[in-house]
């Protein structure tokens, strides 16, 4: 359950740029969890909610964007989207030789209310 | 990072020194008992956006892109460039549960200790045992108590390097907690992480945790004695983990007969 400890980051993060920008609240925050990245959106989100209660975040919308996988095929050199790490190339059914995406797990913005 | 709760205090996870183990059990005790006081100054923020005025204020979007691990990355760097400046070589000692991590230890530091300063930090949600054992078989150790926490983090092994004096040149392994899922999130500054691996497990152990495999630099397939009684393909395992991590380097052993155990002194100097 690492989900808890990233959780804890999330809202410390978002709690430092809040204070940077003398924000009353945070009213959304969206994150993208590629799904290679080794975190549970849902369990990510549990953890988020429990947590959130007397913070920052506590009134915030989560927008998770999920971010697929993204593997280069060692032959045909063509990158192809990928839902699971042992998925093959959909044309040369090859095991891809380059992973390029899907190990995102990155806060991309927040939405603050200010004065 | 606290990872009982990830309230962000750090008192989530104890340091032990093994020798005083009935002083700091009290210390593990509070440690683990969490208040929150400073989430509470967010409280007065929360009262006045209940207040009718807001309705005017502005809506703004700050656009962060910054990775979450940012904070554990910029740690693992410090420990990383600490161990370059001490020539110290660090290793992240990963594996599930029960794979003979502490026993491949125990060996490893009595055989090379006469060439080597080794030490050890521990991870583990409870006890202090492994760092007793390390410390019988002859290397100073520092035992990590994550309390419900799965995994190590950089901050976890930056408190444990400050007190442990290390010489130049010395080893310095890393049991990570047992677990084949979180830890392989968190760079802990190490210069490799090796996977150890047990042949009681199954080999199609690389497709269904491909993280922990994508990771590691070295697997080590342990407890080689017990091939013939168990239904372990090392050939299988070996292909299964190279679709994941064609870099990925192997060797077998036997950490309580002994064999192979020279091919893996022999990587480590």
């Amino acid at each position: 359950m690492h989900e808890f400890s990233l959780a804890g980051e999330v809202i410390k993060l978002a709690r430092d740029e809040a204070e940077k920008h003398n924000a009353l609240t945070v009213s959304e925050i969206t994150i993208e969890v590629g799904n290679f990245s080794g975190v549970e959106a849902e369990a990510f989100e549990s953890a988020l909610g429990l947590l959130s209660e007397d913070s920052i975040l506590e009134k915030a919308r989560l927008n998770i964007v999920r971010i697929k996988g993204k593997g280069i095929c060692p032959a045909c050199y063509k990158e192809f989207e990928m839902d699971q790490r042992m998925d093959t190339c959909p044309e040369c059914n090859l095991f891809p030789s380059e992973i390029k995406g899907g190990n995102e797990f990155r806060v991309v913005s927040l939405m603050i209310e200010e004065q | 990072m606290c990872d009982t709760c990830g309230c962000g205090k750090p008192e989530g996870f104890t340091i032990h020194y093994p020798k005083h183990t009935h002083e700091h059990e009290h210390t593990h005790e509070n440690g683990n008992t969490h208040t929150h006081a400073h989430d509470h100054e967010h409280e007065h923020e929360h009262d006045h956006t209940n207040e009718p005025d807001h309705k005017h204020s502005h809506e703004k979007v700050i656009n962060l892109n910054i990775d979450i691990l940012t904070q554990n990355n910029i740690i693992a760097g410090m420990n990383r460039r600490f161990f370059e400046g001490r020539k110290v070589l660090c290793l992240n000692m990963v594996s599930s549960p029960g794979s003979g991590k502490t026993t491949l230890l125990e060996e490893t530091i009595s055989s090379l200790i006469p060439s080597r300063k080794i030490y050890v930090i521990e991870g583990d949600q409870q006890t202090q045992i492994d760092a007793g054992r390390i410390e019988k078989a002859g290397a100073p150790a520092i035992q990590i108590n994550t309390g419900s926490g799965c995994h190590l983090d950089a901050n976890m092994i930056e408190s444990a390097l400050k007190k442990l004096d290390m010489e130049a040149n010395s080893i310095l392994f890393i049991e990570n907690v047992g677990n084949l899922v979180c830890p392989a999130m968190f760079d802990l500054g190490e210069y490799k992480r090796v996977l150890v691996i047990s042949v009681t497990e199954g080999d199609d152990k690389p497709l269904k945790y491909p993280k922990m495999f994508e990771t590691s630099h070295l697997c080590i397939i342990n407890k080689s004695d017990l091939l013939p009684h168990v239904d372990f393909r090392t050939d299988e395992f070996i292909k299964n983990a190279r679709l994941v991590n064609h870099n990925l380097e192997f060797i077998t052993v036997s950490a309580k007969t002994g064999e192979g155990m020279n091919l893996w002194y022999d990587w480590i100097l």
